[in-house]
């Protein structure tokens, strides 16, 4: 691989958007095998003119991990000093090869070509030299600034030429591991969903540091042809290192050096500090037991298993068989006479009694989970977290929600329920009760408790969808209408949701995943204008959907938005039935279409939302409630005294017939006395 | 037998002593027309005649305060003044007295009377009320035109229908 040219393009070139104001991408110059496993492109400086920069091009639903970018990037880069590792620099929104919207995340570029393209038997002392030390250099500053790198394998390690140190590659653009192969990864690791593997610690860079010092000393990737599902259960099978050695003989310094760092237990593995010093490393000896075998095999759906650690792998990957197994007591059983490890096999029990014993209410689902994923820890304490067949770290939760919301795979709907009923029980919570003190290795981000509130949240303010932006503060927006938008961040989504809106009219411009992103991204306030989103399905109030739009413009994006305007305009009955005043809303019409056409949205929620005029419509309309009580009681009044009217009349008509006679009888009795 | 609660013994008490009063009443008008016929027979022979309509209302007018039959009674009683005064003009004897009451115009004239009366007594009512019944319709049709403008005005249509 050539390296990248070192020349800014010519003024003549189109101008192109800037990420950070400072950094354009050239989508016309690809830079093959540089991005990690990623499409990368030569990334200009257009502020500083530094050369040598490569743009990734980022997964929509697979993050750029914040922490990194943080860290090493940004204003942080200049002083950050690792000259073995691919940097990254800034994070943000280009047009892609597409045509439509991508993430880039500038980096660094190799200096050479990787490993990988030229592969071939390295001398000990080459590997040594320029392999291990520089790498665990790199992987010692990472350490002491609290990251990790995941990212190392024979594809994503370069070097300038022969003779030259090796530098890491870009591993920022996924969440952590996301594209390794299991050869590269730790069996505990690779067995996990991609998107779920986690930071992890710095000992899982080590392993992968080991491979590929095996891979280099072999000249050619161990166990190449078998599947990831396969490698996994060999390393678990055999161990790594006798799974990835295999016959081949190896030089007694690097194969002490080899057995350290390719321990099963990250605690066993040397620290990159003591790797800058390989004689050191390789008589850092920690004993590490092998598992015992037994003597005859048990065998849980289509695996053979010959010691706890395969049997945990084998309950983890197949729920159905693991859990018709441990329910039966054949497990207790093999574990008692097979392995003979009694007490293992009276932990598992009591577990699995106590717990298999007490479903939880309407919950069996649950109760399953967990019942497996209480036995996978007790089998083997090195083992992720496993629920319902789904593997992973508990601080690789947040990306593999971010995966769950591609839509684009069809078994993310289950994946996802899954993951929801494993937040809903707290499983991460029960699990980390069993590993004792390695929990705070790997703990998760936020605290199981908060996530289930965040789950259960009402509306659009909760749910899965905003725990991916919650814990993904990367993700981009992932609403169905802004598919060729990149926005990452609130200052993004205005603009996006207008030129949406100029292209179709919209129903609602603020749907589910926007009102979710929002949620997660902004300030209390533009929560709870979120939350007044309500909880009931079908499409939200546009007065609802106008005050978060208002909110935002006001925050974030002051210039007029004339497209959400015209969706305004379109709504303007409806909005203005706020008022209930018939002359009020006719008054104000010509002035809310009037704002509605120049894009001032804040300005037309503050004429809506004004207190003097809907506190005087608010009086005006409670009298005239009152008045329309009092008429509707004075017509019931009317309806409800007819038999009364009837009999006043008769009394009245009576009275009448009785006056006309008495009058007739006392004037003829005055003319008879008068003659 | 069933056994008389407090109740029914408050009630028929209560009623006791409007029969009496009833009773009382009708023996003194009895007295009353008793003591007509014996001291005043002509005369009443010829009220006999003449408001023998007026007792048959009374006898069959059956509402408190009898009005029908209080009005057929004035009718007849005031059509009654001058063939009375004509009795006694004439010396209140007995064959004047049967010569009257067997005049058919003076008869006749009589109980027309007691007709219109009773006719009277029928109508009125019935006047009187469609009279307040326009009156009623009128105050509706105004309340419901204003209750229709206030409605439109406010937007109270969907919240409150007219009553009815």
């Amino acid at each position: 691989m050539a390296k990248p040219p070192t020349t800014v393009p010519s003024a003549a070139s189109p101008p192109a958007r800037l990420i950070d104001g400072q950094f354009s991408v050239d989508i016309t110059r690809p830079i093959p095998g540089a991005g990690g496993g990623l499409p990368a492109f030569v990334a200009v400086d257009r502020g500083e003119g530094r050369t040598g920069l490569m743009a990734v091009q980022v997964r929509r639903y697979l993050p750029v991990r914040p922490l990194a970018l943080q860290t090493l990037g940004g204003p942080a880069f200049a002083r950050n000093g690792i000259e073995e590792l691919l940097s990254p620099l800034a994070y943000g929104a280009a047009p892609a090869p597409g045509g439509e919207e991508a993430g880039f995340l500038i980096c660094e570029a190799p200096p050479g070509p990787a490993l990988s393209v030229s592969l071939r038997p390295w001398a000990e002392t080459e590997l040594l030299t320029l392999v291990l030390r520089p790498a665990a250099r790199a992987l010692d500053q990472l350490a002491l600034r609290g990251l990790t790198h995941r990212g190392i394998r024979v594809d994503n390690v370069f070097r300038a030429g022969v003779g030259h140190p090796v530098v890491l590659g870009c591993a920022w653009a996924t969440p952590p591991a996301a594209l390794q192969p299991a050869i590269a990864e730790p069996p505990y690791v690779a067995m996990c969903h991609p998107a779920a593997r986690g930071d992890g610690t710095i000992a899982d860079d080590v392993y992968a540091l080991g491979v590929l010092l095996l891979t280099l000393a072999l000249g050619r990737v161990p166990l190449a042809g078998l599947s990831e599902l396969e490698i996994t259960r060999q390393k678990l099978d055999l161990g790594s290192l006798a799974a990835l050695v295999g016959d081949h003989r190896l030089g007694s310094f690097l194969a002490d050096l080899l057995r350290g760092m390719l321990a099963e237990d990250p605690d066993h593995r040397p620290p990159p500090a003591l790797l800058l010093d390989p004689a050191a490393a390789r008589s850092r000896r920690t004993a590490a037991r092998p598992p015992s075998r037994a003597p005859r095999p048990i065998q849980i759906g289509d695996m053979v298993c010959w010691h706890p650690r395969t049997l945990a792998h084998a309950v983890a990957t197949q729920p159905e068989p693991g859990l018709e197994v441990l329910r039966t007591g054949v497990v207790g059983q093999w574990l008692r006479r097979g392995l003979g490890d009694g007490p293992l096999a009276v932990h598992l029990e009591e577990q699995i009694r106590i717990r298999g014993a007490m479903p939880l209410p309407d919950a069996p689902i649950e109760t399953e989970a967990m019942l497996l994923m209480r036995a996978v820890a007790i089998l083997d304490p090195l083992a992720p977290m496993c629920w319902d067949g789904l593997n992973l770290w508990p601080d690789g939760l947040g990306t593999l929600i971010a995966a769950c919301q591609d839509p684009a795979v069809p078994a993310n709907v289950d994946l996802a329920g899954r993951v929801a009923r494993m937040i809903s029980a707290e499983g991460q919570t029960a699990w980390a009760s069993h590993r004792g003190d390695r929990t705070d290795a790997r703990s998760p981000r936020m605290d199981a408790r908060q996530l289930h509130t965040l789950l259960y949240l009402p509306g659009p303010g909760g749910g899965l969808a905003r725990l991916a932006y919650q814990l993904n503060p990367l993700l981009p927006c992932t609403s169905p209408g802004l598919d060729s938008r990149w926005v990452a961040q609130l200052a993004e989504l205005l603009p996006a949701l207008d030129a949406a809106a100029r292209r179709e009219r919209p129903v609602e411009p603020v749907g589910p995943a926007v009102a979710g992103f929002v949620a997660a991204r902004g300030d209390r306030g533009l929560e709870a204008a979120v939350a007044q989103f309500g909880n009931t399905p079908g499409p939200v109030g546009p007065m609802a959907q106008l005050r978060l739009l208002a909110r935002l413009q006001a925050r974030y994006h002051p210039r007029p938005l004339p497209a959400l305007g015209a969706w305004v305009a379109d709504g303007a009955d409806q909005l203005l039935s706020v008022f209930q005043s018939r002359p009020r809303r006719i008054k104000l019409r010509p002035k809310l279409l009037e704002l509605a056409s120049t894009g001032q949205l804040t300005a037309l929620l503050t004429m809506l939302d004004d207190a003097d005029t809907k506190r005087n419509d608010d009086r005006d309309v409670q009298r005239a409630a009152r008045d329309l009580a009092l008429i509707d009681s004075v017509l019931v009044r009317i309806g409800r005294d007819g038999p009364a009217r009837a009999e006043q009349a008769r009394r009245i008509g009576q009275e009448v017939a009785a006056g006309i006679g008495l009058t007739a009888l006392a004037t003829l009795l005055m003319v008879a006395a008068l003659g | 037998m069933a056994k008389r609660t407090p109740t029914t013994r408050a009630v028929s008490g209560a009623a006791a002593p409007q029969g009496g009063k009833a009773s009382a009443i009708g023996w003194m008008q009895g007295l009353a027309c008793g003591g007509l016929v014996a001291v005043l027979p002509p005369t009443a022979l010829l009220l006999g005649a003449l408001l023998g309509p007026a007792l048959a209302a009374l006898f069959l007018d059956r509402q408190p305060g009898k009005p029908v039959a209080r009005s057929v009674l004035l009718f007849a009683l005031a059509a009654s003044v001058r063939p009375i005064r004509m009795l006694w003009v004439a010396g209140h004897t007995m064959a004047t007295s049967i010569v009257l009451a067997t005049d058919p115009d003076i008869v006749g004239t009589a109980w027309a009377a007691a007709a219109a009366g009773w006719l009277l007594a029928e109508l009125t009512p019935l006047a009187v009320r469609i009279v307040l019944e326009a009156i009623s319709r009128a105050q509706a049709t105004r309340l419901l035109a204003a209750r229709a403008a206030l409605a439109e005005e406010w937007g109270l249509d969907k919240k409150a229908a007219p009553p009815g």
